[in-house]
């Protein structure tokens, strides 16, 4: 209980910043991938860019500043303390990107070697955050709904790393299985599972404190973890041993319970004291919007089921659920963390009574701004891209570039104007 | 009432305040946003003062703990006593932009704080000073005015 009064139990800003300032830099590698392979992307869910291009964006963009960030609030959110969380980062950065890019090249050349390599990398990276985060998190009471959802997140991610590795020791060594139940399976571990359940957890602490809304309704915070679970576990099941009704009941158990969670975050938004529209804000609502969206192409695959047979279908819901939702929100995210953390640095070595500088001198809205336009240009061009693969998958890809591009210039810039003010304060006679 | 429900209510009031005084300033309105911030900042400060000179040292005498959760409160408070300053000095200068990127850190910061208060100091007041009905009196007193 007394580890929630101390903020400054988190670790060195140094340790989470390397995964913000990696990240950016796997949408640019998307944005080229989809400019020289689109076609091949738009072809089908599962050739060998489109699988590339997906592992590059939720293990690259969106993982890595999902480890980060966790590494970052575990000890604020939850009072949980990593065991060395310096120590933890040095192993879990540089494992987790040598892993995702091996899986890409494995991906995109067949190379069984590549493959090998990835699954080594990204089960040492995965294993040990989850094993050190456990330790931590399974030490301390479920006392709040954002601690419940964190411990069964983790569980999810562990579903989902298991499940990945697996497939991918099956690709590279020839194994006889039936690929498209379990990547279906791993798709919604990963993404219904771990994503929406920590991006639930994380958004019950701070859609309120941001926009001055009132908090979650206590049943439904408690409640939808475990329901996702609940859910994804039937689903499992029923894919497993071929029970199809309950494949049926258990997605639209999902598909329910997180609209139910996108419409309650909305009207909480409807409720906000806070009139002021900033970056982040409207990130957040691209991003409800557009799993609405989804939700609703996955209702309607459930009483429809033919429309999951074009292969069109599961890719719009794909990029709507992992750019148009996930990667909107963990950015409009990023507007926040990344300079409150700078910012939080500086106010810790300056003196008492000498507030640092403003917030937005270490990253500006209207650089926020440029970005988020790219962002929805990049939207709109894949959309294009979706409609008519040929014409624009190039405009697509150049545009995922700039946007991604932007976001690596804005959080650079964010950490060169730091190192100023704290040189400045080095001057000054202040702590340093 | 419960000290938790009516100090929480009281960070409710104080956040109306904020949200009005930046959006004033958002829509390019100084004056307004002058007079805005000044009525948040005299609500903040009443909250401080009566924490500072009831609630907490309730809390020391009857727990004992003096170095604990109530300093690290206190010294929260003098870090946001000195942003409200550099926010409103940033507004008498005309800077609006300077008053925005002060009070977008001290939204965070002030949620934080009040997360804290509201979600494990307040829950051990109720708990250790319920022998203590006059100081929820005294506190609601003291918010009272102004």
């Amino acid at each position: 209980m007394q580890a929630l009064l101390a903020f400054e139990q988190g670790p060195p800003v140094a340790v989470p910043a390397r995964f913000f300032l990696t990240a950016p830099l796997y949408l640019v590698l998307a944005g080229v991938l989809l400019a020289f392979e689109g076609q091949a992307v738009f072809a089908s869910r599962w050739t060998p860019a489109a699988l590339a291009l997906t592992h590059l964006l939720t293990l690259g963009f969106m993982l890595q500043i999902m480890l980060g960030a966790l590494i970052q609030i575990l000890p604020v959110v939850a009072g949980a303390h990593l065991p060395q969380p310096r120590l933890l980062a040095a192993v879990v950065h540089p494992a987790l990107n040598l892993g995702v890019l091996s899986l890409a090249l494995g991906f995109l050349q067949g190379a069984s070697t590549w493959m090998y390599a990835a699954a080594v990398f990204l089960v040492i990276a995965l294993g040990v955050f989850i094993a050190a985060s456990g330790w931590a998190l399974w030490r301390v009471p479920s006392t709040s709904p954002s601690i419940r959802g964190l411990k069964i997140a983790l569980l999810a991610l562990l579903i989902t790393v298991v499940s990945g590795v697996y497939m991918l020791l099956a690709l590279a060594g020839g194994w006889p299985l039936v690929l498209d139940r379990v990547a279906n399976l791993h798709a919604g571990w990963g993404l219904g599972g771990w994503t929406a359940i920590l991006l639930a957890a994380v958004a019950y602490v701070v859609v309120p404190m941001f926009q001055l809304t009132p908090g979650y309704p206590a049943r439904l915070a408690w409640w939808f973890p475990r329901l996702v679970f609940l859910a994804l576990l039937l689903w499992s099941v029923g894919a497993l041993v071929g029970v199809e009704w309950l494949v049926t009941v258990a997605r639209v158990l999902l598909v329910l319970t997180t609209g139910g969670f996108v419409i309650a975050t909305l009207l909480l938004q409807k409720k906000r004291r806070r009139a002021r529209v900033d970056v982040t804000f409207r990130y957040w609502q691209f991003a409800l919007y557009a799993v609405l969206a989804a939700l609703t192409m996955a209702l309607a695959e459930g009483v429809w089921p033919a429309l999951g047979e074009f292969k069109a279908w599961p890719l719009l819901l794909g990029l709507l659920v992992v750019l148009g939702g996930d990667v909107a929100f963990i950015t409009g995210m990023l507007y926040k963390i990344v300079p409150f953390l700078l910012w939080f640095d500086l106010q810790n070595r300056s003196a008492i009574g000498q507030p640092p500088p403003a917030m937005n001198r270490l990253l500006a809205e209207v650089e926020a701004e440029y970005q988020l336009y790219l962002f929805y240009l990049a939207g709109g061009g894949l959309l294009a891209a979706w409609i008519w693969p040929a014409a624009m998958v190039i405009p697509a890809g150049v545009l995922i570039v700039l946007t991604g591009a932007g976001l690596f210039l804005n959080l650079v810039r964010a950490c060169w104007r730091y190192r100023g003010f704290r040189l400045q304060a080095v001057v000054n006679g202040e702590r340093a | 009432m419960t000290l938790q429900q009516f100090l929480q209510q009281d960070h409710r009031a104080c956040d109306d305040l904020f949200a009005v005084a930046e959006q004033a300033a958002s829509g390019g309105d100084l004056a307004l946003a002058k007079d805005g911030f000044e009525r948040f900042r005299q609500a903040v400060l009443r909250h401080f003062a009566a924490e500072e000179g009831m609630l907490f040292p309730a809390f020391e005498d009857a727990t004992g703990m003096r170095m604990g959760p109530t300093q690290v409160m206190r010294m929260e408070h003098e870090q946001m006593r000195a942003m409200m300053n550099a926010a409103a000095a940033a507004l008498a200068g005309g800077d609006r932009e300077g008053f925005l990127g002060q009070v977008d850190s001290l939204l965070i910061t002030m949620q934080q704080h009040n997360m804290k208060e509201e979600n494990v100091l307040y829950p051990m007041c109720d708990q250790h000073l319920a022998a203590a009905p006059a100081l929820l009196e005294r506190l609601q007193a003291a918010l009272r005015e102004g």
